[in-house]
């Protein structure tokens, strides 16, 4: 069965070993390349000097913006996956029609079931993992460098440790149940891409931010690294609005455009100083809810968990129904 | 494509066909094809009917169908089965041999020809053979049981 | 010794009941017919028959009481499905292969004899494949699994007239050499005639006859008469279908034996397998049923004149 696996899947595993394959390789060029950057930049001595700062400075503007690009098109990585690895995979049969020749061998469906899907979510699960410890790899000088965008970001967070992995994985057995509860390849391949996007949307937004209570400060500058849930002024105990802070600041001529970016006027004295500092001086607080830095393992393992254990769920109903339910 | 390129050879005396058209049941198609090739002399005495795997392969028929027609010549007699073998005819069909065959060929040729001067079409011939022969058979069987009753007699 | 056997059988799509009231008991060692219009429930039954669909009432075993589709089952059954679907992508190596590691039993050695003798190529895919290759290599590959049982669903609906008859020489030498039962639809009924000599004709979802071919061709007869009294007889007689011209016409009945008598004035006619199917399927509501189901149709069923 190991081989019937192999000879029809063989294709769909070369396009996974390509796809990642060329992004490896281009993270590996690149993050040599970057390491020899960063080596002058570690190597400045003392590291809080106003020159190192700069040297670090530098080094940031020149790296993170095609880090934070290839982050961003590497978040599709388990959407193609789970759409053309794993919602093919019984959709196909029952187009086709071929489920009538493989569930009547004496093999037995179940087992049938088994022996295509577990070998398959192994493979794409190994290699988006190492994928994701390469990516981590590669963006180590950048947050050495002090980048101000920390592992538990957004962008960042389901690119490393065991999310690319855990999300890859639901991705395809998505599409695997999608594929037989929609018997057709196209549909199951869109609907895949809508339930893992919706899926990865929730959870970025409403969900992680939950994993552990938030903490709170009401210091001006934000904790090192930290995944920043949300910001806001203060004043007497309750919420301030956006009027209230130009209220208070136009009396040395600043506009807040926003409650964090502030913009002077002709009439602003040259000694003032950062307009945050002189809200706070004048009764005004800032709450900032955060997660710090210290919570991304801990992270990681919960949402690694809870994804392993539903798409664990979906491939075990996949295969429950395949053995079941029938045409 | 060929069904069996084993049967292209003939490994028996006789190949059967089937007249699908013909309303009679396949296996009494066969017992006939049989019965008319050793009546014709085609088939002998100790010859192997075809192999029931060779006719099943040749003309797509049930097996259990071509068993009940090598069955059937069984009952009448007219052929047997060896274990393992197959099946053979036991006896001869034919009363007369070759040569006379041929003969008598030729003399209803001739007496065709005669008949169909006289403007007798094959309709006619066909009516008047089948009728002649229901005559000649009640002579046959009256002097069968006279004979009879003269030997009961004696 | 039953290699199906069925009782109250249903198997219900949404609203629509595709098989309802199945009873059958179908012994070893036959070539049956299952035979039936569209929509009458012929790939349902095959279906539960080999596992692919669930029961919805009523149970299904085959093989001597092994339930459907369970591995026992699975084990002694070969299917080969309407259009015979084979992986197009994959050649024929590759499909003989396939079976070999999907199954416990496979005779690679008989596989690739018969395709080298209806010269299939090997390396070809299965995609490339005429119909007629397909379908024999379907077969081939169920074949070669050595089942004591053998489905086909509409084998050869697809099939030019040589094809279907190398077709049925296969499966008919299979029958020869190892004795497997088939089970098989169609509704070519010509085709059946030959091949057949168990008949099941299923009609809106149930089992309307069901029988060996044999007796049920000695216990139906054509008989043909003078129309005037044709009306007569049709009420005395179990008439399953009557077809009737201005001064002849002919009934066709279920006797109950070959001596059954035939009424002054009549004759009488064997009747051929083809003939006996479009009769019933003409009138769905007349039934031939073995067993206790005989009596419920010991009524004569008048129809039309």
């Amino acid at each position: 069965m190991a081989w019937v696996t192999w000879r029809q899947h063989r294709l769909t595993l070369a396009g996974i070993a390509a796809l990642i394959g060329a992004a490896g390789l281009y993270l590996l060029i690149t993050g040599l390349q970057m390491r020899g950057a960063y080596s002058s930049v570690a190597a400045c001595q003392p590291a809080n000097s106003p020159l190192c700062q700069r040297a670090a400075g530098e080094f940031l503007d020149a790296y993170a913006p095609g880090a934070g690009w290839f982050l961003g098109l590497m978040q599709v990585i388990p959407a193609l996956i789970g759409a053309f690895a794993g919602a093919p995979l019984l959709a196909r049969e029952l187009e086709t029609g071929t489920f009538r020749y493989a569930w009547t061998q004496g093999f037995g469906r179940a087992r049938w079931a088994v022996a295509k899907l577990v070998p398959l979510a192994v493979a794409v699960t190994v290699s988006t993992g190492a994928f994701s410890a390469l990516i981590a790899w590669y963006l180590q000088p950048i947050f050495s460098a002090g980048d101000d965008k920390g592992p538990l970001d957004p962008t960042v967070f389901d690119m490393v440790g065991l999310a690319l992995a855990a999300w890859t994985l639901v991705a395809f057995a998505i599409g695997v149940l999608a594929g037989f509860l929609i018997r057709r390849v196209i549909p199951a391949v869109f609907a895949t891409l809508a339930v893992w996007s919706a899926l990865a949307v929730v959870t970025g937004f409403f969900l992680r931010g939950h994993y552990a209570a938030p903490l709170v400060t009401t210091s001006p500058s934000n904790p090192a690294q930290a995944w920043v849930l949300s910001q806001g002024w203060f004043h007497g105990g309750a919420p301030a609005s956006l009027d209230m802070i130009n209220n208070t600041l136009a009396r040395v001529d600043v506009r807040a455009v926003t409650p964090e970016l502030f913009q002077p006027g002709p009439a602003t004295p040259a000694n003032l100083g950062d307009p945050v500092n002189y809200l706070i001086q004048h009764g005004y607080t800032q709450l900032t809810t955060y997660q710090p830095v210290g919570r991304f393992w801990p992270f990681q393992l919960v949402e690694g968990g809870w994804l392993l254990a539903l798409s664990v769920l979906l491939i075990a109903t996949a295969v429950w129904l395949v053995s079941r339910r029938a045409a | 494509m060929t069904v069996d390129k084993g049967i292209s050879e003939p490994s028996s005396a006789i190949e059967f066909r089937l007249d699908p058209t013909s309303g009679v049941p396949t296996h009494l198609q066969l017992v006939h094809q049989v019965e008319h090739a050793m009546r014709l002399g085609y088939l002998k005495l100790g010859d192997q009917l075809p192999k029931v795997r060779d006719v099943v392969a040749s003309l797509a028929i049930n097996p259990n169908t071509v068993l009940k027609a090598y069955r059937e010549l069984e009952i009448k007699g007219l052929a047997a089965g060896r274990p393992g073998q197959g099946t053979f005819i036991q006896t001869t069909l034919s009363q007369a041999t070759f040569p006379e065959l041929t003969r008598l060929r030729r003399l209803l040729l001739d007496w065709l020809t005669i008949a169909d001067a006289a403007g007798l079409d094959e309709d006619g011939i066909d009516a008047l053979f089948t009728s002649t022969i229901r005559t000649f058979r009640g002579l046959r069987d009256d002097a069968r049981v006279t004979a009879r009753e003269t030997e009961g007699i004696a | 010794m039953s290699v199906i056997e069925s009782s109250g059988l249903g198997k219900r799509y949404g609203h629509n009941w595709a098989l309802r009231g199945c009873t059958l008991a179908i012994p070893r060692r036959h070539v049956v017919a299952l035979v039936g219009p569209n929509g009458a429930g012929k790939t349902t039954l095959l279906n539960l028959t080999v596992g692919l669909a669930a029961a919805t009432e009523g149970i299904v075993t085959v093989l001597d009481g092994q339930s459907a589709g369970s591995p026992t089952a699975l084990d002694g059954i070969a299917f080969v499905a309407q259009d015979t679907p084979l992986y197009k992508n994959l050649s024929g190596a590759d499909m003989l292969h396939m079976s070999r590691n999907l199954n416990r039993r496979f005779d690679d050695t008989y596989a690739r004899t018969r395709l080298r003798e209806l010269d299939i190529p090997l390396e070809r895919k299965a995609g490339a494949m005429s119909g007629g290759q397909q379908a024999q290599l379907a077969l081939t590959l169920a074949l070669a699994r050595h089942p004591e049982l053998l489905v086909l669903d509409e084998p050869m609906a697809m099939l030019d007239p040589l094809a279907r008859h190398d077709f049925m020489a296969t499966v008919m030498t299979a029958i020869a050499d190892s004795g497997v039962s088939v089970l098989l639809s169609s509704h070519v009924l010509a085709e059946l005639e030959r091949v057949a000599d168990y008949l099941v004709l299923l009609s809106d979802g149930s089992v309307q006859v069901s029988g060996e071919v044999d007796e049920l061709l000695a216990c139906h007869r054509v008989l043909t008469g003078p129309s005037a009294n044709a009306g007569v007889y049709a009420r005395q007689l179990n008439v399953v279908s009557a077809r009737s011209g201005e001064a002849q016409a002919h009934l066709l009945v279920r006797t109950d034996g070959v001596n059954a008598p035939v009424p002054y004035g009549w004759e009488a006619h064997p009747v051929s397998l083809e003939e006996l199917t479009l009769a019933y399927m003409r009138d769905p509501a007349a039934a031939a049923l073995p067993g206790p189901q005989r009596a419920a149709v010991a009524q004569p069923v008048v129809a039309r004149h």
